[in-house]
């Protein structure tokens, strides 16, 4: 048995023997006494006064500085973070589906590929894996986002080598080319695209949560009130000093008291501005951003749809199922005020052509409906409603950068000049006070 | 291409209902069906006792002469056909030289497809109308008894099993389950395979009789034979097991493939149709009949499979008594 625990006292004898323990008690009362009969004595109050004041500002100063560098990352880490993934989470998305479209077309077409065809399909590969490097340097490792990325960018790799054999297969004149690119789209539609609208719901909930540390709302209150108790301890101070010492004004103090009303004004004017600024970056800017990029995700599956209907060469019910879930979808997401009336015309145009496609399938002219799904006027109505949506979101993205820029704007200056002010009115409260203290030496 | 599997877990809910409600699903051994066994367990069962409950190559005895092309006898199935115009047949696009997307076309062609064609030359006079639905492996029973096509045309072996749910049309082509391997494989049949991987598609009798092997290979399903390619192609499964004649259409698209062993099964292909209209077998028998007679059969041998040498005599028609 060592002899530390022989020596160590029983917990319960300590507060009989043990003077020690007691000692602390009598010294703390011995200060709560000093500070407390201060208020007895003129200088003693002024002490008590300065004491406040000095608090309080050093209180307001440190507020300041954190709530300014709060939401000052806070906005930066939405406009550089959180909403540019939301933004690559739909271009991998549209990319890849539209890659499975064009490949199911280029089927569709036989013979060999159209060379617009081929380019297109390598420009959304591009696309695709550009928007997937970019996204995986905008997730944290570990989290949801990071392991769809990780799916993501293996499993394309996959899916392209998939497509490389099925166009070399194809190039021989080998029918297992159609195999491989079957395996191609069932890799897509079953694995990519899924991981990638995991990834879009990943992101917009990273946006959201944005939104709230932007606002960073408890510490932005918590400053407000602590400048507005600052004003008015010194105000209170003000009216002391001029009861007991007949002087009406203690310049540095009124110094002082004019710098807190500064500081609140200016911190109550950016911090409101920069509220303004995020409700206007959500409600112009990231939620329609979502909304669009749905409706594009939308048409992209019609078209998706269609071509696979017809590649199926009869045995795609379920994507005939698929289309009019989607149009049904995306006839109501257009009608977004963001949207024109000309565009939810041209989807309508496409809509019809579709319904053409259907009725020259069904009534047994697959040649003909293939044509018409494939050829000219049809993707030209159908790249007419994609470009629309594209243009809409492309000018929702403008408005979101923009605000989310001018909601930032002046936030780093608080997290500088606001301590500095609160140092300013420490020190101005300081010699206004000790002014009067000296009087009593 | 592009039937998905997505619609398999739809195609699964729908066997299973089928194989609920007592009727048949698609793959030889038929739940509900006579066959005592319980459906995990017919494979095994068969094995012991094939079923010989028919003669699975006797099909109904046409009636008299064929009817004069456009003019189908009134109320007879042929001329509903006659009136909506085309003849709907049900068959695969990856099945080279029987029923395979030509890629340069992007038109489905080939033995199977060329079947359909004489029928339709025989109701309308007129070959091209036709309209090709491409199905399931798995969906040929179901799609020719449902009729949501008209006549099945798919490599489709004719056995007992099937007979209980569709009529079958006289034998039109023998074909024999063989093996397909890598070419540095020491294989020499499918009795070498013990533990292996061997692909087929699912719901094809090729499927069932990998499982009879008393090497015990490892049977592996997928949706259609050409998938089955891809999967040998990418190391995914060791071997393919299916008649010969589309183990060949394999072997010649890939160069380090062959085919080995002796035929270990008997194929008949027939063709499947719904059994509430028989005078529609009938008319198909009588098509049959005097195509094998005019040589008509004989050209499409060798416009298909001729590389595999001179045409056979064509199977002779039995019919039922």
């Amino acid at each position: 048995m060592s002899t530390a625990l022989v020596a160590r006292p029983a917990p319960g004898a300590q507060v009989a023997a043990g003077p020690a323990g007691v000692t602390p008690a009598p010294r703390r009362r011995g200060l709560f006494r000093r500070v407390g009969n201060l208020r007895h004595t003129s200088p003693g109050r002024l002490e008590l006064i300065l004491g406040a004041l000095i608090t309080l500002g050093v209180l307001a100063g440190l507020l300041a500085g954190i709530t300014g560098a709060a939401t000052s990352s806070g906005t930066s880490d939405l406009g550089d973070r959180a909403q540019p993934l939301l933004v690559e989470a739909e271009t991998i998305y549209s990319a890849l589906a539209d890659a499975d479209t064009t490949a199911a077309q280029a089927f569709l077409a036989g013979g060999l590929e159209p060379a617009a065809l081929t380019q297109r399909y390598n420009d959304d590969l591009e696309r695709a894996t550009t928007a997937i490097s970019a996204a995986s340097r905008l997730t944290t490792d570990g989290s949801e986002g990071a392991a769809s990325v990780r799916t993501l960018s293996n499993g394309v790799a996959r899916y392209s080598a998939l497509v490389a054999t099925a166009r070399a297969d194809n190039r021989q004149g080998l029918p297992v080319g159609s195999s491989y690119l079957s395996a191609a789209s069932d890799l897509n539609r079953q694995t990519l695209l899924p991981q990638a609208q995991n990834l879009f719901r990943v992101a917009q909930q990273g946006v959201h949560d944005g939104y709230r540390n932007a606002a960073s709302i408890v510490w932005a209150a918590l400053l407000v009130l602590l400048i507005f108790v600052l004003a008015g301890a010194l105000l209170l101070a003000q009216r002391y000093l001029s009861r007991t010492t007949h002087r009406t004004f203690n310049v540095p103090l009124v110094a002082a008291t004019v710098l807190t009303v500064v500081l609140a004004i200016g911190t109550v004017f950016l911090l409101g501005s920069q509220n303004n600024h995020l409700d206007q970056a959500d409600s112009a800017g990231s939620t329609p951003v979502a909304q669009l990029a749905e409706a594009r995700i939308l048409a992209l599956r019609e078209r998706g749809d269609e071509a696979l209907t017809l590649a199926a060469h009869g045995s795609g019910s379920q994507y005939t199922t698929d289309f009019t879930d989607a149009s049904g979808q995306l006839t109501k997401a257009l009608g977004n005020e963001y949207f024109s009336d000309d565009l939810r015309g041209k989807h309508q145009a496409y809509l019809a052509a579709h319904e053409k496609v259907s009725s020259l399938d069904s009534g047994g002219d697959y040649d003909g409906a293939v044509g018409l799904a494939i050829g000219a006027p049809t993707s030209q109505t159908f790249e007419a409603v994609t470009a629309g949506i594209g243009s809409a979101l492309d000018e929702r993205k403008a408005a979101f950068t923009a605000e989310i820029g001018a909601a930032g704007r002046g936030l780093g200056l608080l997290a500088v000049l606001g301590p500095i002010a609160a140092l300013a009115i420490c020190v101005l409260a300081g010699m206004g006070i000790r002014a009067r203290l000296r009087e009593y030496r | 291409m592009m039937r998905t599997r997505i619609g398999l877990a739809l195609a699964g809910t729908t066997a299973t209902l089928l194989a609920l409600a007592g009727c048949s699903g698609d793959s030889s051994p038929l739940p509900g069906s006579t066959t005592a066994a319980a459906p995990g367990a017919t494979a095994p069962a068969q094995a012991a006792a094939p079923d010989t409950s028919c003669n699975p190559r006797a099909s109904l005895k046409p009636a008299g002469a064929l009817p004069q092309p456009g003019h189908m006898p009134a109320g007879s199935y042929m001329a509903e056909i006659q009136k909506r115009g085309r003849l709907i047949l049900g068959t695969s696009q990856d099945t080279l030289l029987f029923s395979s997307r030509n890629p340069f076309s992007g038109k489905v062609e080939g033995f199977d497809v060329d079947m359909g064609r004489q029928i339709a030359q025989a109701i309308f006079g007129d070959p091209g109308k036709i309209q090709i639905k491409v199905i399931a492996y798995d969906k040929r029973v179901s799609s020719a008894k449902d009729g949501s096509v008209d006549i099945v045309a798919d490599t489709m072996t004719a056995n007992c099993a099937r007979w209980k749910d569709v009529n079958f049309s006289s034998i039109y082509y023998d074909a024999g389950q063989r093996v397909l391997v890598s070419k540095d494989s020491s294989a020499k049949s499918i009795d070498d395979l013990g533990g292996k991987k061997v692909c087929a598609a699912s719901g094809s009798t090729s499927l069932d009789n990998i499982g009879k092997v008393k090497a015990k290979p490892i049977p592996v399903a997928k949706a259609a034979f050409g998938d089955c390619l891809v999967a040998f192609q990418q190391n995914e499964v060791d071997a393919i097991s299916t008649d010969d004649t589309i183990l060949a259409g394999m072997a010649a698209q890939d160069p380090y493939a062959k085919v080995v062993g002796l035929p270990f099964t008997k194929e008949p292909y027939g063709m499947a149709m719904s059994q509430a209209h028989p005078e529609f077998t009938k008319f198909v028998n009588a098509v049959l009949e005097q195509n094998r007679a005019n040589g008509t059969w004989t050209a499409t041998y060798k416009k298909w499979l001729g590389a595999f040498g001179a045409a056979p005599t064509p199977p002779a028609a039995e019919y039922r008594p």
